[in-house]
C-alpha cells in the first residue's frame, strides 16, 4: 500500500471493496500478491480454467513492467495475459505444443515470441511470415519481432519457455 | 549547449568505451576485472530551470525509419508559438542551441510517411533505404550504420542514445533490447519517459554514478537473456550478494537506490534500469 492514494483506499473501502495490506512483505511484486490471491481464493473446481488478464502491466517504470513479466514466468502454470494499449502477451510453457487462435478483428498482425531469461536451443512455428524451424533464439542472437501472423493459427513448440506477445488493433 | 558539451567531454575517461577483452588476473581466488564507469549526465539540463525538453547535443542525428514520423510531428508540439515548418527546419537560437532534422533516416522505410521522408530529404538528411534487409530491426540497421559508415564520427568514446525506445509495441521494445545485447560491446542507452536502460557486460565490474537529481530512486537489474548464479551489488536498498537471479525466481526489480555510486558485478548481461524524474 506504498503507492495507493489515501482518499483512493477510503472511497474503495466505504464501497465495501476488501484491503488486504501486505506491506511487511517486501519480496515480492504487488501483482505477484494479487496472483497469489487469486490462485488461494479461486475454488479448486475452477482452477484449470482460470484467466487472469492485466491491464495496464506495460509502459511506465520498466523496471515495474520486468517485475510484471517475472510473475508470468514465476506462474507458469497459470494463465496470466498481460494487456496494454498496444501488445498482448502470454507465457507459453515449454512443457507444452501450443496453437494460438488469431481473432484478427482485434488482433495481430504484428507479433513476436520472445525467449526471456534463458536461451532457446529450438524452437518451431506455423502460421507466421517468418517461421521458426528447429531455430535457436537468445537475446544477443536472434529473437523472432516484428513478425507477422499469416492467417488464423499459429503454432508453437520449443524447448524453452516463450512469451507470445501479438499487437493490439486500434478501434 | 556549450556546458553540456564540456560536461560529456570531461567525463570522456568515465565514458571511455571498454577495450573488447576483460583483463583477468587471477590472483589467490580473486579475479579482478576492468571497470566501467556509467554516468547519466547526459540528461541534465543544458541550462538550469529549462522547462523545454533538454536538448542532447550529439555528433549524428539518426531516425529509424518511423521515427521521422515522431520527430516531424512532436518537435512543434514543444514550440507552439512557432510556425511548426519553421521548427522542424531551423537552428533555434537563443535559448535552445541544436537542430531538429536528421542527420540520417535509415530502416526498411516501411513505417516512414512519404511525405516526411519527402521533406527531410529536401532538407539534405541522408536517407538509407535497407529494405531489402529484413532479419534485422531498424535500430539493429542504425547501430551497424553509426559503427561502420558515419565518417568524421570520433568513435573512441562512442555512446548512442535511443529515445523512444520503450512503449509501444512490446515486440518492437524486446527487439530494442535485443540490438544493446547484440552490441554488448557498445555504449548503448535505451531512454524513454520513464525510464533509462543499458546493459552491464558481465565480463567487467560496473560502478554507475548516479546523477540523483535527474534519476532514480527506483531501480533494477534484470537478467534478461540468461539466469545469473551469482551477482553481488552495493549502493542498493536491497544489495545483491553473490545471489541467483533468474525468471521464474528472483528478478532484482522495484529496487531503490541508496547512495550516488551503485556497483555491480555479475557473471552474466544484466539490465540496468533505473526511473527518471519528473521535471
Amino acid at each position: 500500500m506504498d503507492s495507493i492514494r489515501k482518499e483512493v483506499l477510503d472511497f474503495y473501502r466505504s464501497l465495501g471493496t476488501k484491503i488486504i495490506d501486505k506491506s511487511h512483505d517486501q519480496d515480492t511484486t504487488d501483482l505477484h500478491k494479487c496472483i497469489t490471491y487469486i490462485w488461494d481464493f479461486a475454488p479448486d473446481a475452477n482452477k484449470s480454467t482460470l484467466c487472469i488478464l492485466v491491464a495496464g502491466a506495460l509502459g511506465g517504470r520498466y523496471d515495474h513492467e520486468m517485475g510484471n513479466l517475472n510473475v508470468l514466468y514465476c506462474f507458469s502454470s497459470l494463465r496470466i495475459v498481460l494487456l496494454s494499449d498496444d501488445s498482448l502477451i502470454y507465457l507459453l510453457p515449454r512443457t507444452h505444443h501450443h496453437e494460438i487462435h488469431i481473432q484478427t478483428c482485434v488482433e495481430g498482425p504484428h507479433c513476436g515470441l520472445i525467449p526471456i531469461g534463458a536461451p532457446s536451443g529450438s524452437s518451431t512455428t506455423t502460421g507466421l511470415r517468418w517461421n521458426l524451424n528447429n531455430t535457436e533464439m537468445r537475446f544477443g542472437g536472434l529473437i523472432s519481432s516484428s513478425n507477422i501472423v499469416v492467417g488464423e493459427k499459429v503454432t508453437v513448440q520449443s524447448d524453452t519457455d516463450l512469451l507470445w506477445t501479438i499487437s493490439i488493433k486500434k478501434l | 549547449m556549450l556546458r553540456l558539451q564540456s560536461i560529456i567531454l570531461a567525463k570522456a575517461k568515465h565514458f571511455t568505451v571498454p577495450s573488447p577483452y576483460s583483463l583477468r588476473l587471477v590472483k589467490k581466488r580473486t579475479i579482478a576485472m576492468d571497470l566501467m564507469h556509467h554516468s547519466s549526465c547526459f540528461l541534465l539540463p543544458t541550462i538550469p530551470l529549462q522547462r523545454r525538453p533538454s536538448l542532447i547535443t550529439a555528433q549524428l542525428h539518426l531516425c529509424a525509419d518511423g521515427g521521422a514520423n515522431r520527430l516531424y510531428d512532436e518537435m512543434p508540439l514543444f514550440f507552439p508559438q512557432e510556425d511548426a515548418s519553421d521548427v522542424r527546419r531551423s537552428m533555434i537560437g537563443a535559448l535552445i542551441h541544436g537542430r531538429y532534422k536528421p542527420d540520417v533516416i535509415k530502416g526498411d522505410m516501411d513505417s516512414i510517411r512519404r511525405e516526411v521522408l519527402e521533406f527531410y530529404a529536401s532538407l539534405g538528411t541522408e536517407i538509407v533505404d535497407k529494405s531489402h534487409d529484413q532479419d534485422t530491426t531498424d535500430l539493429h540497421k542504425c547501430v551497424t550504420y553509426i559503427r561502420d559508415s558515419a565518417s568524421g564520427l570520433d568513435k573512441s568514446n562512442l555512446c548512442i542514445l535511443v529515445v523512444g525506445a520503450l512503449g509501444g509495441r512490446f515486440d518492437h521494445e524486446m527487439g530494442n533490447l535485443n540490438v544493446i545485447c547484440r552490441f554488448s560491446y557498445m555504449r548503448i542507452v535505451l531512454l524513454s519517459n520513464d525510464s533509462l536502460i543499458h546493459l552491464l557486460p558481465r565480463t567487467y565490474c560496473h560502478e554507475i554514478h548516479i546523477q540523483t537529481s535527474v534519476e532514480g530512486p527506483h531501480c533494477g537489474l534484470i537478467p534478461i537473456g540468461t539466469p545469473s548464479k551469482s551477482s553481488t551489488t552495493t549502493g542498493l536498498q536491497w544489495d545483491l550478494n553473490n545471489t541467483a537471479m533468474e525468471f521464474g525466481g528472483l528478478v532484482s526489480t522495484s529496487n531503490i537506490v541508496k547512495e550516488e555510486k551503485v556497483t555491480v558485478q555479475s557473471d552474466c548481461d544484466l539490465l540496468w534500469t533505473i526511473s527518471i524524474k519528473k521535471l
